[in-house]
């Protein structure tokens, strides 16, 4: 099982000095906001902290593998196209190129079970950005005695 | 001694946040105890995000420079 492993890898350096978490609530389901989950996990695992991403609610959506177009939230629309040139000329990755820089450097991706449940998603509808199904339990064993972010 | 320390330049010019200090880990990873990377980058908030790295991770910061069309970061890696 996917949780297992992980608890075996963190047991390997929980005695570490620096060793630190941050855990990543991915909630919601909008572009604007997955630009922060990538470059807080990517920046979070370049510094070799432990990172937990629970991704839950509408931002489901944005890890399946039937692609879907992520909106833009509506007070913020008219302003999406200069934002994606901005990103565009400073050279910002996408969010899910960033998320898989954070997954080669350690980070873990964990959908929400109960609410891929609702959503009718079963884990072979997720892209390979997901490591596992996992219940609120588990994903707040793995947050305990780190930092936690809601997005 | 006769021999320098190996040193690793690292090229994240032109590059956002995280990108720079995304490839610095990544050297960091490659690297062992003794070593030094060389950081190129643009990026405005580098030179904070370097600082920060090296303290996180226990490492040293030799030196940050300003150059006109770069910064460039020293580091010597203490810690693996």
């Amino acid at each position: 099982m996917g949780a297992t492993v992980a608890e075996a890898e963190r047991g390997t350096n929980s005695g570490q000095e620096t060793a630190s978490k941050l855990a990543i609530i991915m909630y919601s389901g909008t572009a604007d906001k997955f630009v922060p989950l990538g470059v807080l996990a990517q920046a979070a695992a370049a510094m070799s902290v432990e990172v937990n991403v629970f991704v839950t609610g509408f931002a489901l959506m944005g890890f399946t593998k039937q692609r879907h177009e992520l909106p833009f939230p509506p007070e913020f629309a008219a302003l999406a196209p200069a934002m994606a040139q901005g990103m565009q000329a400073n050279h910002v990755a996408g969010w899910d190129a960033m998320l898989r820089e954070a997954k080669d450097l350690g980070a873990k991706v964990y959908a929400c079970s109960m609410m891929s449940g609702v959503m009718g998603l079963k884990k072979q509808d997720f892209n390979e950005l997901i490591d596992d199904v996992v219940g609120a339990a588990a994903f707040l064993k793995d947050a305990e005695g780190g930092q936690t972010l809601f997005i | 001694m006769a021999e320098t320390e190996p040193r690793t330049v690292v090229d994240a010019r032109e590059e956002s946040c995280p990108g720079p200090i995304t490839d610095l880990a990544k050297a960091y990873r490659r690297s062992k105890v003794g070593d030094v990377i060389e950081l190129w980058a643009t990026d405005p908030g580098v030179k904070a995000d370097v600082r920060a790295w090296a303290a996180k991770t226990q490492n040293e910061v030799v030196s940050i420079e300003d150059q006109a069309d770069k910064v460039v970061a020293v580091l010597k890696i203490h810690r693996r």
